[in-house]
């Protein structure tokens, strides 16, 4: 039986135990005089609980083993002993002696696999049912008990709420065990990088070549300065050569110029360029921008101009960035103190005289906080780059040249066909360990420069 | 009392009619304009880029949802399939008509009716709709039949006055023949991934994003709801409440690249624990492990969003239940939550749109495998739309750049009526109190 039909199962075993514990617990309020502590629902939910959980948590605990029991149980048959006994060769044979166990139609090409297909479908089976026989047990058994604790003075609610509250406690803890799994899962993988490549060849080293990597000594072929660079000059100088002045002058020009039914209507507009998918805006720098930039590189001169320029990424990306600069400067103008505004025009400054010298000053604090997530996000942005830059590694001062980042790189590194261990598999995690660190650091300064901020006129 | 001003009758009063006054005005009023000006034109030219890109995208789209067929007569009668009539009812249909060698006959048919180069005037798929015609009508293989059948991309090229001069003479021949019709491409939206880009159809892909979103939703809305409650309603202030505050701020701003290596790492590698050796938690390139990994991403969207919505329902409706002997779980439960729940799916909405368009963290995890086949389950190998849209562009041949440009059509009007569903929730009920 399959871990969801016993899923289901345990489920309707649950719904079955929370209404006839309903019905017995309205039963003590209508028969006797005793008032309930509880309400009969909560009744219901006690016992409920008792039936799926001790049930859920084994089918849990039981689909972890059984992939092992199986196997142990296959390697005890009589065809096993011509299992090659090389680890790799003879996983593969199990691993397709199981495919062809589950599903009846499929045939297994190696003769040893298929000798080993009967008892796999076997031990399949016995061990399914041993789950399925336990597990409808257990959910019975505990249900039952949990049935009989019900009596009109029950505190049932009591213990049901305090389940409730493990249950949130749990939810939130989750995204503490994400961002430990993100920190810890880069970590170890990035050890085992540094293990194979010195720290200081990969940091410092201004050589990236990952396709040719000599294995007395890696380090040589993967240093990372070219795709820092890259990933600096695209996503923090290029991109937000576009998207600040942009960013900012829409968004003072909507807060401060525009009449209320235009700010209406543009707002939303150029917030949809924050919403279109990044394959979309990847797809149109490749497509269409950057054939542009070459044509306009190749009448500027430079005959071999690359198609894959840097420009062609930064300014699509900045483009994308554009709604994110202008919504965190809308807010920051609008937290100045409207007096400040008022003021300076009572003097007789002009609209943009009070922009630039009164409302600019007191909201910089917020802008460049915001500039600073901005940046983040441009050098953690992946499709654009991995559809429009490329992936020579050079440093180079000319938008009209070729450069490459960090996440083009990651993603490069991972989806050819590599085995786990090669060093050039795990540089991109060593990468992704530095585009991690770095856009946290950011993160963090841009919440000091806004707490400091907010100190300043609250 | 030494005063630093100047005595009153020291200043003469600011002529303001003088000449270098009025420049100076003009000067300061010509800044304002400039300036005015300068954020006009970055509102105009940040939203024209927006409509160039729609207009790029719909100019080279529509064409994806237009099939030009070419009307084909096949002789079966004179072909005389080797096919038993009595299996072409059953489902043994496909191999048996694949068995008497169709394609080659189509083929013919193709090279003999219209003349040189003919036969590379069909798609490669083309005998798959003879197959269908058949399986529909037996009696089709005892006579001529004139089946429609989708044009070759090197033919719809021509067509379009592009391509080499044989394949333009062709294509005048067809046309002149009146062979050649034009309409709508329902296949696009039936078939999935092929190596031939008249073939192709975003089908499984969106299968693929379905399943993937249905995972996704299944994890993130709750955990993300319930931890939102905890923080928000329950939550001591302590030492642990400000770490788990500080790592779901931290998630919403992690790039989501680095989910795509947590996944990868996580659920995906092999692990080692004292000797025994458990491989991937998931399998790799399914449904499963791809919504398991976005719903880590957007799970802190969901959270932040809610904590929002759960904030701004009042004290006054948890006081007034707590006065009538709600328990602090019924009071979040049966008032607190109903009313929140608005502003909860409209974040949860806003998410699940982002979710549905992330394409890099799915990379990696191996979700760009060539999926010819719908996803059956959540286990199977699949792919999304936001990744058959990349493996697309990446293709060479030319006839793909209009599906490419069709399927980011589909994926943006999906994106579209989800985003305008947030804002209808959003207006619709949500109360200011």
């Amino acid at each position: 039986m399959s871990a969801l039909a016993l899923i289901f199962v345990v489920a309707g075993l649950g719904l079955i135990g929370w209404l006839t514990a309903r019905a017995r617990a309205a039963s003590f309020e209508l028969g006797g005089a005793k008032r309930l502590h509880s309400l009969p629902g909560q009744h219901g939910w006690y016992v409920a609980i008792w039936t799926v959980l001790p049930a859920l948590l084994f089918i849990a605990v039981w689909s972890g083993m059984t992939p092992r029991l199986v196997q142990d149980a296959v390697l005890q048959h009589p065809a096993a002993a011509q299992l090659p006994a090389f680890d790799f060769e003879r996983d593969a044979l199990l691993a397709e002696a199981k495919r062809v166990a589950r599903d009846r139609s499929a045939t297994a090409f190696d003769p040893v696999a298929e000798q080993l297909v009967a008892p796999t479908r076997a031990a399949i089976s016995y061990y399914g049912w041993i789950g399925a026989g336990v597990s409808v047990l257990l959910a019975f058994a505990c249900g039952a008990l949990a049935f009989t604790r019900i009596k009109a003075r029950f505190k049932a609610r009591t213990r049901v709420e305090r389940g409730v509250m493990s249950l949130l406690l749990l939810a939130s803890l989750i995204a503490i065990l994400t961002t430990l799994g993100i920190f810890l899962s880069l970590l170890w993988e990035s050890l085992r990088f540094f293990g194979q490549v010195p720290i200081t060849d990969f940091l410092l080293g201004t050589h990236w070549s990952p396709q040719v990597i000599d294995a007395n000594d890696p380090g040589k072929s993967l240093g990372a300065v070219p795709l820092f660079w890259g990933t600096f000059f695209i996503g923090a100088v290029i991109a937000m050569i576009v998207a600040i002045p942009f960013g900012l002058m829409s968004a003072i020009y909507l807060t401060q110029y525009a009449a209320p039914g235009v700010r209406r209507w543009m707002k939303p507009i150029l917030e949809i360029l924050a919403g279109v998918p990044t394959v979309v805006y990847g797809y149109f720098a490749a497509l269409t921008v950057a054939p542009a930039v070459r044509d306009l590189a190749v009448m500027l001169g430079m005959p071999f101009a690359s198609s894959e320029s840097a420009l062609a990424a930064g300014l699509v990306m900045g483009v994308m960035i554009i709604p994110f600069v202008s919504s965190i400067a809308d807010d920051s103008i609008a937290a100045v103190p409207t007096a400040m505004r008022d003021g300076s025009l009572a003097m007789g400054a002009t609209r943009s005289e009070t922009i630039r010298k009164v409302l600019i000053p007191a909201a910089l604090p917020g802008v460049v906080a915001g500039i600073l997530l901005a940046v983040s996000r441009a050098i953690g942005e992946t499709m654009i780059v991995v559809m429009a830059a490329s992936g020579a590694a050079n440093i180079t001062l000319n938008p009209l040249e070729s450069a490459t980042t960090v996440t083009k790189q990651i993603v490069d590194l991972l989806t050819g066909d590599a085995e786990f261990d090669s060093p050039k598999t795990l540089a991109a995690f060593a990468l992704g360990l530095t585009l991690f660190v770095i856009t946290l650091i950011l993160n963090i300064v841009a919440l000091r420069v806004v707490k400091k901020y907010r100190e300043a006129y609250e | 009392m030494n005063s630093p001003l100047p005595a009153q009758a020291d200043r003469t009063p600011t002529d303001w009619n003088a000449p270098a006054m009025q420049k100076r005005i003009a000067r300061r009023y010509a800044a304002e304009r400039r300036f005015k000006l300068f954020g006009l034109a970055a509102v105009v030219l940040s939203a024209a880029f927006l409509a160039f890109l729609l207009a790029t995208m719909v100019s080279q789209g529509w064409r994806g949802f237009v099939r030009t067929d070419v009307a084909l007569t096949i002789d079966f009668k004179a072909a005389a399939l080797p096919v038993d009539r009595a299996v072409l009812r059953t489902p043994g249909a496909d191999l048996a008509l694949a068995g008497a060698e169709l394609e080659n006959t189509v083929k013919g048919a193709a090279a003999t009716q219209f003349g040189v180069g003919g036969e590379d005037a069909i798609s490669e798929y083309a005998w798959l709709k003879v197959r269908e015609a058949i399986k529909q009508d037996p009696t089709n293989l005892d006579r001529a039949v004139r089946i429609p059948v989708p044009a070759s991309t090197r033919l719809d090229q021509a067509l379009r006055g592009d391509g080499t001069a044989e394949a333009q003479a062709l294509a005048e021949r067809l046309k002149a023949a009146g062979l050649v019709s034009t309409g709508f491409n329902a296949d696009f939206l039936r078939m999935s991934d092929s190596t031939d880009p008249v073939a192709v159809g975003i089908w499984g892909a969106l299968k693929g994003s379905l399943l993937t979103m249905a995972i996704t939703f299944l994890i993130a809305f709750p955990v993300g709801v319930l931890s939102a409650i905890y923080l928000e309603e329950y939550a001591p202030r302590n030492r642990w409440t400000d770490l788990i505050e500080v790592s779901i701020n931290n998630l919403a701003a992690v790039p989501s690249i680095i989910f795509g290596l947590l996944g990868l790492a996580v659920f995906l590698g092999t692990w080692e624990v004292m000797g025994v050796r458990f491989g991937p938690i998931l399998p790799r390139s399914a449904a499963l492990v791809g919504g398991v990994t976005l719903a880590l991403m957007i799970m802190p969207v969901i959270v932040i969003a809610s904590r929002n919505a759960i904030k701004a329902v009042p004290p006054s409706i948890r006081d007034a239940a707590l006065g009538i002997g709600a328990s602090p779980v019924q009071v979040v439960f049966h008032h607190v939550l109903p009313l929140a729940m608005p502003g909860i799916l409209t974040g949860t909405i806003i998410g699940m749109a982002r979710a549905l368009g992330e394409t890099a963290p799915l990379l990696l995890i191996g979700m760009r495998a060539f999926i010819v086949q719908p996803p059956g389950g959540f286990t199977d190998p699949a792919t999304v739309l936001p990744v058959q849209i990349f493996l697309w562009s990446d293709e060479v041949s030319r006839g793909f750049v209009e599906k490419t440009s069709a399927a980011i059509l589909v994926l943006l009007a999906f994106l579209l009526a989800m985003n305008s569903l947030a804002i209808y929730l959003r207006n619709r009920f949500e109360t200011r109190w």
